[in-house]
């Protein structure tokens, strides 16, 4: 399977990857975007098979690239990796059809706890 | 005329030792098992670098992180795992302090009144000023380094004494 990352901040996407590894998804295809405008463009190019995606990015926000995915047709699953994990924030991720919201700082079990489901 | 929003100085919202919880959390997860903040203040550095985010809602101000240069690339190693220490790029150190400033002020904003938002990071040498006293700070030892974590309201939030 090919999972996209998308996190604007390069040291995070390092992060996230490795715990994807720890946590036992080493035998994926990692690609990555900076920002949800380039994820946007890379779903389409790239056709992966989940995108783990910030919240908060310049140029085009996860849950913006979300809603437009969404809006264009796209089922693609879509979970967010996110600083915040407010109720009303998993409710509006919900909403918008993400299938899970990961908050950081997160662990390797809070991959597994998301991730098995979407990956096995 | 209806008078505006008062803001409550950040001390009445939050405590050091919550801020400290936090930042626990973070160093673990993000800095390294074994790899935790010692709250005991050290004189700064002559020379700091900051990563800060602002939080606007109910409550404004600003999570501020600050180190000194060495201090910074140090964390930044760790949270790459760079294993034999790796030649930083200056991008990386203010990416990587920032993250740890986006985490902190994430998880800080989840304990204040909402709803609110989450600015982007950013860093360099002079983070936003404080006001006098409207602040939350855990001075802090990282391998014997200095390091505070400030949470600090806005110098332009509408503050109590300011509308009395």
């Amino acid at each position: 399977m090919k999972i996209l990352v998308t996190d604007d901040s390069r040291v995070m996407r390092q992060i996230v990857i490795r715990t994807l590894r720890q946590a036992g998804y080493d035998d994926h295809e990692i690609i990555q975007a900076a920002d949800g405008r380039e994820a946007l463009q890379l779903v389409g190019s790239e056709q992966p098979d989940l995108v783990l995606s910030d919240w908060n990015m310049p140029e085009m926000s996860g849950i913006e690239c979300l809603q437009a995915l969404r809006a264009s047709g796209s089922q693609i699953p879509f979970g967010f990796v996110t600083s915040e994990g407010s109720p009303e924030m998993r409710e509006k991720a919900a909403s918008a059809g993400a299938l899970f919201l990961i908050a950081k700082p997160f662990t390797e079990e809070t991959f597994r706890d998301a991730l098995d489901g979407v990956l096995a | 005329m209806t008078a505006a929003a008062v803001q409550e100085p950040i001390t009445g919202l939050l405590d050091a030792a919550t801020v400290l919880a936090v930042a626990d959390d973070v160093w673990t997860s993000l800095v390294g098992d074994g790899e935790v903040l010692v709250p005991l203040p050290l004189p700064a550095p002559a020379e700091t670098v900051s990563a800060w985010v602002q939080i606007t809602g109910p409550w404004c101000g600003a999570v501020v992180v600050s180190c000194a240069e060495a201090t910074a690339e140090a964390l930044t190693g760790c949270l790459l795992r760079a294993r034999p220490p790796a030649v930083l790029e200056p991008e990386d150190v203010e990416d990587a302090l920032g993250e740890l400033a986006n985490v902190l002020g994430g998880n800080v904003k989840a304990v204040l009144p909402g709803p609110s938002a989450l600015g982007l990071p950013q860093a360099g040498p002079n983070p936003p000023a404080a006001r006098p006293g409207d602040l939350c700070r855990v001075d802090a030892q990282w391998r014997g380094q200095f390091l505070t974590i400030t949470v600090q309201g806005a110098t332009g939030a509408p503050h109590a004494e300011r509308t009395r």
